[in-house]
């Protein structure tokens, strides 16, 4: 091919996109030497870094309910009976943070004038995400090097399953830290800044979700209520202190882990209830509009002190030492050249045209080089799954260039521009049927929570894209501008 | 043929000589899938993945008999590997005994543990995955060839794969797990590669019935001989290094491939030469 041919071909758009990604593809893999060893931004999954994962399966349920009786009644009932905490999620739907069966429900749901619709086990995606939030804090207060925790929502928006990975830390210990709670404590200002101890944690009995107080008036706050022995210890160190007669002299300070997370001053009115008897309903105020509201919502997280709103049970694990993921890390790139090498034998034996042949392995391995960019890019995890899909599509791009290669060589001559681009239109055609399947197949997966299927499934997705929107048209041209020489 | 070993001739013979083989084996492997369905709930033995158990991965090799005495305390799963280990479910004290006891044994071991419901779930949701996927599947074809029996054949086809494979799974002993689903529905994937490809060109290329035929045949013996290539090489990589995930895969998609190649150019080949007979073609 001379210059000029070149310079025609790189004007091809399909072509020059081809060489943008590639480079493009190569700056975000980012192959670079750290400590004498060969990295890259590729982020591995699992299986190939070592660490442990956790799946822990919400103790909870959604419920659907009809009643004819008013809906606070029904609910006040049904909460009785459970002996549960419920909360309204939705028109027709409740979440209740204690796990029963369907049947458990049902009769429960009867017994308090309403009948059971749909039954789920798991939480809403809010109740997932403020899991989600409390576990990552606790996690990051441990410095725990890298945790990954992701709730598992289905189609339908509802969470059974909370993901948990962490690099680097064993099973037992990993379970032991995802189990462990803070230290809270609630202390009181005595003079200056000095401060004495009111109560801990235990005396906490349960911790309410974000309120307006009063209702409607935008001004946040989270309620709480106290164990009666704390009742009475909270008590009587706001008379001791002096904090029910001068309430802004003495500031409560909650403190989780030996910081301050909250602290304020009893409201008079509560001031002047205590001075009278404990009181075992509090509401701690977090002030007006969206602050507020977000303040609220770190309170209550504090309030638990890590502990969940709702509880779970570990459903699977797994611990992948360092040494084995280096081994499958290692495994999987022989696999990957043997693969490569085994095609390139058998698309030499049959075509025996270097012309052909190298574009055809260059072009396929370009296609792995953009598919591994963009996973760089958008940080998608590879594992050993992953890594059978990447294979995959290295099978599939390369029986998707026999069909392009066979089409336009039909009848063995290389044909004149207007037919062949007639040819590569129809290969093009045949190809995309193919990967629009593919796709399709894959796309229940992609969307599905099964969670070590999913990157498997996103890969080969990525992989059929890339190679049909540009890899394999840009084949196309180049074996064009070749042939005809 | 272009390609020494490839003897078959796609014309030689008639489209009901060419049905007969892969009906007859359909009809054994349903019948296999069936009786295992009726027998055990399952088509194909569901592996740990789907019934919960814990499994444990070896870095180096380790005498049997060792392992045996190691774990005697432990409900372990015979027969059992030099590097890979399964248990049957265990309580939660139990397991953690077992993960302290690996740990301290072989510290360079990985640890797997699937609960019995996690298992239920995930089993729930691959049978899921598998339907939906079929079901696309088809829809995309009929959509591209708005013909039924072209279209029908290819599914026809993509389905005998499907079920052909489930059932030597099942007659030699490769269980149903995350890996050998994704292996299925990659199956469904490329099985329909070389069954469009034969569609495409009989139906739309200009020619005698009989080029179209050895022409697509040419072509599609290299997509799925370059395929096998891959996947062969996989699988011997993943073999040798009982890296368990990526050879189910390799193995489920080897058995795959090679029923492919019999339903692409027997039942596809056979229904859609008929309808092109039919049709009056030459």
């Amino acid at each position: 091919m001379n210059r000029k041919d070149l310079i025609e071909l790189l004007k091809n758009w399909q072509v020059a996109l081809l060489i943008v990604l590639l480079v493009a593809s190569v700056f975000f893999i980012f192959p670079h030497s750290e400590d004498g060893k060969l990295t890259t931004n590729l982020q591995y999954g699992l299986d190939l870094s070592d660490g442990t994962w956790l799946q822990m399966e919400f103790q909870a349920a959604v419920a659907g309910f009809e009643t004819d009786r008013p809906v606070v009644d029904f609910l006040t009932d049904l909460q009785k009976n459970l002996d549960a905490e419920i909360y309204h999620i939705d028109d027709r739907k409740i979440e209740i943070r204690k796990y029963f069966t369907r049947d458990d429900l049902e009769s429960a749901f009867a017994a308090s004038g309403g009948r059971l619709t749909t039954y789920e086990q798991g939480v809403s995606r809010e109740t997932a995400e403020q899991v989600k939030v409390i576990l990552e804090e606790k996690l990051n207060a441990l410095g725990t090097r890298d945790a990954k925790v992701n709730p598992l929502i289905g189609l339908s928006g509802i969470s059974s399953y909370v993901r948990v990975e962490l690099a680097g830390v064993g099973l037992a210990q990993a379970q032991e830290i995802v189990g462990k709670q803070g230290r809270f404590e609630i202390r009181i200002q005595t003079t200056g800044n000095e401060t004495e101890h009111v109560l801990y944690g235990d005396a906490i009995n349960t911790v309410g979700v974000p309120t307006q107080e009063p209702p409607g008036s935008n001004r946040w706050g989270v309620s709480f209520t106290l164990t009666e022995q704390g009742a009475v210890q909270f008590r009587d160190a706001a008379i001791r202190y002096g904090a029910t007669t001068d309430p802004s002299r003495h500031y409560l300070n909650m403190i989780l882990d030996g910081n301050v997370v909250y602290s304020a001053p009893l409201s008079p009115d509560l001031a002047a209830k205590l001075q009278v008897e404990p009181i075992r309903e509090l509401v701690a105020s977090t002030g007006a509009g969206q602050d507020g509201l977000d303040a609220a919502k770190n309170l209550e997280i504090h309030l638990r002190a890590g502990a969940l709103p709702v509880e779970v049970k570990v459903a699977g694990s797994g611990y992948v030492p360092a040494a084995l993921s280096d081994y499958f890390k290692t495994l999987a790139i022989v696999a990957f050249v043997a693969a490569t090498i085994a095609v390139g034998i058998v698309i030499f034996l049959r075509y025996r045209e270097p012309s052909i042949v190298l574009p055809m392995i260059g072009t396929n391995l370009s296609e792995i080089v953009i598919l591994l960019g963009v996973a760089a890019l958008i940080q998608q995890q590879l594992d050993l799954a992953a890594i059978a899909g990447l294979i995959a599509v290295l099978g599939t791009g390369i029986d998707q260039l026999v069909i392009i290669t066979d089409e336009v060589l039909h009848e063995g001559k290389v044909p004149s521009p207007n037919i062949y681009q007639k040819r590569l239109t129809r290969a093009v055609g045949i190809i995309m049927i193919s990967a629009v399947t593919v796709i399709i197949a894959m796309l229940p997966l992609a969307l599905m929570s099964l969670s070590t299927l999913r990157g498997f499934a996103i890969i080969t997705i990525l992989g059929v894209v890339i190679g049909v929107l540009i890899t394999r048209p840009a084949y196309g041209k180049i074996i064009m501008a070749i042939l005809s020489k | 043929m272009g390609m020494g070993f490839v003897t078959y001739d796609v014309n030689r013979y008639t489209p009901r000589q060419m049905v007969v083989l892969p009906m007859v084996l359909l009809i054994v492997s349903l019948a296999i899938l069936g009786y295992n369905m009726a027998s055990t709930g399952m088509p194909v033995k569901p592996g740990m993945d789907f019934s919960g158990g814990t499994a444990v991965t070896l870095l180096y090799p380790e005498n049997p008999d060792t392992l045996r005495a190691t774990f005697s305390g432990y409900p372990l799963i015979e027969p059992i590997g030099e590097k890979f280990i399964k248990f049957g479910p265990m309580d939660d004290a139990t397991f953690e005994s077992l993960a302290t006891l690996v740990n301290e044994q072989y510290p360079d071991a990985k640890i797997d543990q699937i609960g019995p419901s996690f298992g239920q779930t995930l089993q729930q949701q691959a049978l899921l995955a598998l339907t939906f996927s079929f079901i696309g599947m088809a829809i995309v074809v009929f959509l591209a060839f708005r013909s039924f029996i072209p279209a029908g054949a290819v599914v026809l086809s993509a389905f005998a794969d499907i079920t052909m494979t489930a059932a030597v799974m099942s007659v030699i002993g490769i269980e149903l797990s995350l890996p050998s689903t994704a292996a299925l529905l990659m199956l469904i994937g490329y099985s329909v590669d070389s069954d469009i490809l034969l569609t495409m060109r009989v139906l739309k290329r200009q020619g005698k019935l009989n080029d179209k035929l050895s022409g697509a045949f040419h072509t599609g013996i290299i997509m799925t001989t370059t395929t096998l290539a891959a996947i062969a090489a996989m699988w011997v990589v993943a073999f040798a290094g009982e890296i368990t995930v990526i050879r189910d895969i390799a193995s489920v998609l080897l058995i795959g491939l090679v029923i492919d190649m019999m339903n692409t150019w027997l039942t596809n080949a056979g229904i859609i030469k008929w309808y092109m007979l039919k049709r009056g073609a030459k």
